[in-house]
């Protein structure tokens, strides 16, 4: 192989690839750009550029040889000298589907904005709200999907009762956005906000604040230095808690969640992640009653994929009209074409660059 | 072609399939400022009708936020209805800008993906024009939970029938990790649970010791633990199933009885050969160097990638991933240590020994250990200590020669010592799994009762009494530099010049002010202890440049917020998040006006201080 087909061959390799290649050869090879780790592959192995290929071939076979890409005819045309311009791109092994790709005009149909609609609270919503008068309750769904509402009301059911209740985000900015939000809903009155060394209506019955920040209270109570009404405190709201994977301060809210009051009821609301069971499950295991999962993953507002052309073409991204779950490779030709040809010409060889 | 699209054009092919209000989400701050800058001289103005509704939306916002004002990017907001939102500005310009998107009045806001799930405001369409992110130092890929995340920000309730999420590339993309991000299913999330000194702490403030041990197990940390033990304990079960034929026999403990009777056979004629034999200490501790475990090198640490035996010598050999990703191959002799920190790891039978994402993963993960970690307690069992001389001797004395099970014995042992090896191993995982939190916690609590925190019989000292009441990073240098007597006499100024030094972990150079003398000599004492402690506790960067701008704006109360920008060329953002957490830092100093009054009272001055400008904007 020349080096300009070796330059060829890796430029069609997904990125992950490239980086797998550069391990043991280029140095933090993570900061480099596709191009730029192209580059920095043949400039570092120029004195054994078999030993590179060879390494190429092997992954690819590898990669073939795995179940998740299906077995794929185009794959070994990498190899093949046909002309570059017939290859296909490097995901594109999928067995081809018999339905047509969808139009422009397709993918682009029902954008708009719907008819007003009076407002109901979907099933999940009101799930969720039920299931908190028995227990704590762990809400994993789609960003967009609502969560603010769960929250709104399970607070003021909770103030309705005179409980306390506190809200916690992850961020102080997040906080003060849900601080004017809330103090709009329930009047100005009724909502405090929490910081290090500020308190704005403190007493209020519903306050606002960081998880350090009620990390922190709850230590204090903890060996007996109140300054909130905890013993009052009926709901515990930690909003975004997939944070609870966050690696420098993930462990401030399990330190929450283990310290939180056993009379008060804990609603963990969170983007989609994988395992919610996981942590409903482990919610069962250390607070008083069984916890309760609320999970979907479907988007209220369905979302669609498109491909934009540096040159201003539009294309879907999928086949479908929607997101083909679990099929990544569902692209649409069009998309495919303009991507590669992408591809080729920022190639660190491609002759408009150079 | 050009590399990725001009933001003007971008803009103009969203207005034109009617893909607006966008959020464009790019790799820098960088990229922000120069896409809005591209729009200087932009011909895609709005009507006027829309330019009046964006002036009079962004009053509304000014009387809340004077701030919002003097923003040099209003001009172009008012005229174009496009925005950049990032971390390098202020926090009143963001909410001024997420207000304007809720009411619908932009057409697009640039934001950078690293502040993906800080955005809380949506859009029709979001644009995605990179597929790695910078996390730390390195750009990782992103995972399916971030794609979804991005993605989810486009299809606004109650607003759109649909949401788009629009791909555009650019050289940093990789369709696949895109692809695989809308379609997939979001990762699942592991417990980053970690054990801190204030945490131990405030426990041990608050329940007693043995109790800890208790509250420890009710962790996440411990949940998944004890699901990986679980796991393994299933696989014990198999085991001893699988043992079961090879119960006792006329001897209980028939295998160590016949591998003793074996050894002490084989030894008589060859004694020379003793000594090359594998130390029992060896074998007992590569049974612990298995995949995904970290161990401490000659040089620096790795990743166990896999076990193996050299081919001639039949050594103890383990397959290393070290932290320049070069995957070495050590003598399993050469571990000087083995850690109590082990990760999953997708075993493959072909170089590199694992899957590339576990290999990226444990990549990543040894890059992210802290510096010190705990090691494995290993014993070192009994029954392979070389044999006395008189049992060899006495090798007469055995029953096997005669026994009637000898051929059995004899015929089963190795299957059955391997299968008894392989239950030994697993019993000991889940021992460390069960207890590692707790060792871990035992640890700090060591260090915390060398440095006269807590008493030989963990309860608070004095001294720990208030420590426990700073709960922030670098607790332990704080509290020794309290203890130092470091600020004593000590102005407002120079407190929050030291604080803001240990709060800042950004190393971006860039132009900053001088730094006093005073300032700088107090530095230089900080700087010696926090090395001195790093053995506990990771140093923080301490810069004397970040110092002093928080010194400036501290010493000097006439000094206006463009004053301070215009002394340094650190992004509004960047220097409102430095003064922000400083303020974090010195309000947990305040709390301890009831043992150190006078150092409270200056963290309350330095309080005051701050607060003044856009640091008075918000609570
Ligand atoms: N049942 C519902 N019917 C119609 N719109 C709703 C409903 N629930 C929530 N919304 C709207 O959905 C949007 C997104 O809600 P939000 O709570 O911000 O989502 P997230 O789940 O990301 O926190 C809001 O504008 C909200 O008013
Ligand atoms: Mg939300």
């Amino acid at each position: 192989m020349t080096i300009d087909e070796l330059e060829r061959l890796l430029a069609q390799q997904p990125v992950a690839v490239l980086h797998r290649l550069a391990r043991g050869r280029v140095h933090r090879h993570f900061r480099a750009g596709k191009r730029r780790l192209i580059e920095l592959l043949l400039q570092h192995s120029s004195q054994n550029l078999a030993g590179l290929e060879s390494d190429v071939q092997a992954l690819l076979a590898e990669r073939q040889g795995q179940p998740q890409p299906p077995p794929a005819s185009t794959r070994t045309a990498h190899r093949a000298p046909s002309p570059p311009q017939k290859r296909v791109p490097h995901r594109g092994g999928e067995p081809e589907s018999s339905e047509p790709a969808v139009s422009l005009a397709g993918w682009l149909e029902g954008l708009g904005v719907p008819a007003p609609q009076p407002f109901v609270p979907d099933p999940w919503q009101q799930e969720a709200l039920a299931a908190l008068s028995e227990t704590d309750v762990v809400v994993s769904v789609p960003t967009g999907s609502g969560k603010t509402y769960v929250a709104v009301e399970a607070a003021r059911r909770a103030m309705e009762d005179n409980r306390t209740v506190i809200y916690t985000s992850p961020l102080k900015a997040l906080s003060n956005t849900k601080f004017t939000e809330f103090s709009k809903i329930f009047g100005a009155d009724k909502v405090g906000i929490l910081t290090g060394d500020r308190q704005e209506n403190g007493q209020a019955p519903l306050l606002i604040m960081t998880t350090e920040i009620l990390r922190n209270l709850l230590y204090d109570a903890a060996s007996g230095e109140i300054d909130v009404r905890l013993d009052t405190l009926g709901l515990v709201i930690l909003d975004e808690s997939q944070y609870i994977a966050d690696p420098e301060r993930g462990v401030v809210w399990e330190e929450t969640i283990i310290f939180c009051p056993s009379q008060a009821k804990l609603l963990l609301l969170s983007a989609s992640i994988g395992n919610p069971q996981d942590i409903a499950d482990w919610l069962t295991s250390i607070r008083q009653t069984t916890s309760r999962l609320v999970r979907h993953s479907k988007r209220t507002v369905p979302l669609r994929a498109g491909y934009l052309h540096p040159n201003g073409k539009l294309a879907p991204l999928f086949k479908t009209a929607a997101i083909p779950a679990g099929h990544p490779n569902h692209l649409h030709p069009e998309a495919k074409r303009l991507f590669l040809e992408y591809e080729e010409e920022t190639m660190p060889s491609g002759r408009s660059r150079r | 072609m050009p590399p990725s699209i001009h933001p003007v054009d971008l803009i103009a092919a969203l207005r034109l399939k009617h893909l607006t209000p966008a959020i464009v989400f790019l790799t820098s701050r960088r990229a922000c400022d120069e896409a809005m800058e591209s729009f200087d001289h932009a011909d895609i103005v709005l009507p006027p009708a829309r330019q009046e509704i964006i002036a009079a939306a962004l009053d509304r916002v000014i009387a809340h936020y004077p701030s919002v004002a003097e923003h040099p990017l209003i001009p172009t907001v008012r005229r174009i209805g496009v925005a950049a939102h990032h971390a390098g500005h202020l926090p009143s310009w963001k909410i001024a800008i997420e207000e304007l998107m809720r009411q619908g009045c932009l057409d697009a806001v640039f934001a950078t993906t690293t502040l993906a799930a800080g955005v809380d405001f949506p859009a029709r369409t979001v644009v995605i024009t990179q597929s790695s992110i910078r996390k730390s130092r390195d750009f990782t890929d992103l995972t399916i939970g971030e794609v979804q995340q991005i993605a989810g920000r486009a299809g606004r309730r109650g607003k759109d029938q649909v949401g788009f999420a629009v791909i555009t590339p650019s050289p940093y993309i990789d369709l696949g990790v895109l692809t695989k991000g809308l379609t997939g299913h979001p990762e699942s999330i592991d417990s980053q649970f970690t054990i801190t000194y204030p945490m131990v702490l405030n426990l041990l403030k608050a329940h007693p010791h043995e109790q800890i041990q208790g509250i420890l197990a009710k962790s996440f940390a411990q949940f998944q633990l004890n699901q990986r033990a679980e796991l393994l304990e299933r696989k014990l079960d198999t085991l001893h199933v699988q043992m079961e034929p090879y119960g006792p026999r006329l001897c209980s403990d028939w295998i160590t009885q016949w591998q003793t009777f074996d050894q002490a056979r084989r030894q008589r004629p060859h004694r020379q050969h003793v000594k090359q034999q594998e130390s029992p200490e060896l074998t007992a501790r590569f049974h612990f160097m298995t995949s995904g475990r970290v161990v401490g090198l000659a040089r620096g640490r790795g990743i166990v990638l896999r076990q193996y035996r050299s081919k001639g010598q039949r050594n103890p050999m383990i397959s290393v991933l070290r932290p320049d990703g070069a995957v070495t191959e050590c003598p399993a002799a050469t571990v000087a240590e083995i850690f109590d920190r082990a990760f999953e790891c997708d075993e493959t039978s072909a170089f590199p020994w694992c899957s590339a994402a576990s290999f990226d993963e444990l990549h990543y993960q040894l890059t992210e250990l802290p510096t010190r970690l705990p090691t494995l307690p290993i014993l070192v069992p009994k029954e392979s200590d070389p044999l006395p001389d008189a049992i060899v001797q006495s090798l007469g004395d055995f029953p096997c020669p005669t026994c009637s099970s000898r051929p059995a014995c004899q015929k089963d042992v190795v299957v059955a010592s391997r299968l008894r090896q392989e239950q030994q191993r697993h019993t000991k995982s889940i021992q460390a799994l069960r207890a590692s939190l707790w060792h871990r916690f035992q640890e700090r609590v060591e260090v915390l009762q060398k440095f006269g925190y807590l008493t030989p019989s963990a309860h608070l000292t004095d001294d720990g009494e208030w420590a426990r009441l700073i709960r922030i990073d670098h607790s332990l240098l704080i509290t020794e530099l309290i203890r130092a007597e470091a600020f004593a006499g000590a102005d407002p100024a120079l407190l929050t010049g030291v604080m803001a030094s240990i709060a800042h972990d950004d190393d971006r150079p860039g132009a900053f002010p001088r730094i006093s003398t005073g300032l700088s000599s107090l530095l230089g004492q900080v700087r010696k202890l926090a090395e001195s402690l790093s053995p506990y506790e990771d140093p923080p960067l301490l810069r004397a440049d970040i110092a002093a701008v928080a010194e400036r704006w501290i010493a000097d109360p006439t000094l206006t917020w463009i004053g301070l920008c215009r002394l340094t060329t650190m992004a509004e953002g960047d220097i409102y998040r430095l003064l922000a957490r400083t303020l974090e830092f010195l309000s947990q100093i305040h709390t301890l006006h009831g043992t150190h009054p006078s150092l409270a009272d200056s963290a309350a001055k330095a309080i005051a201080l701050i607060r003044r400008g856009v640091l008075e904007e918000l609570p």
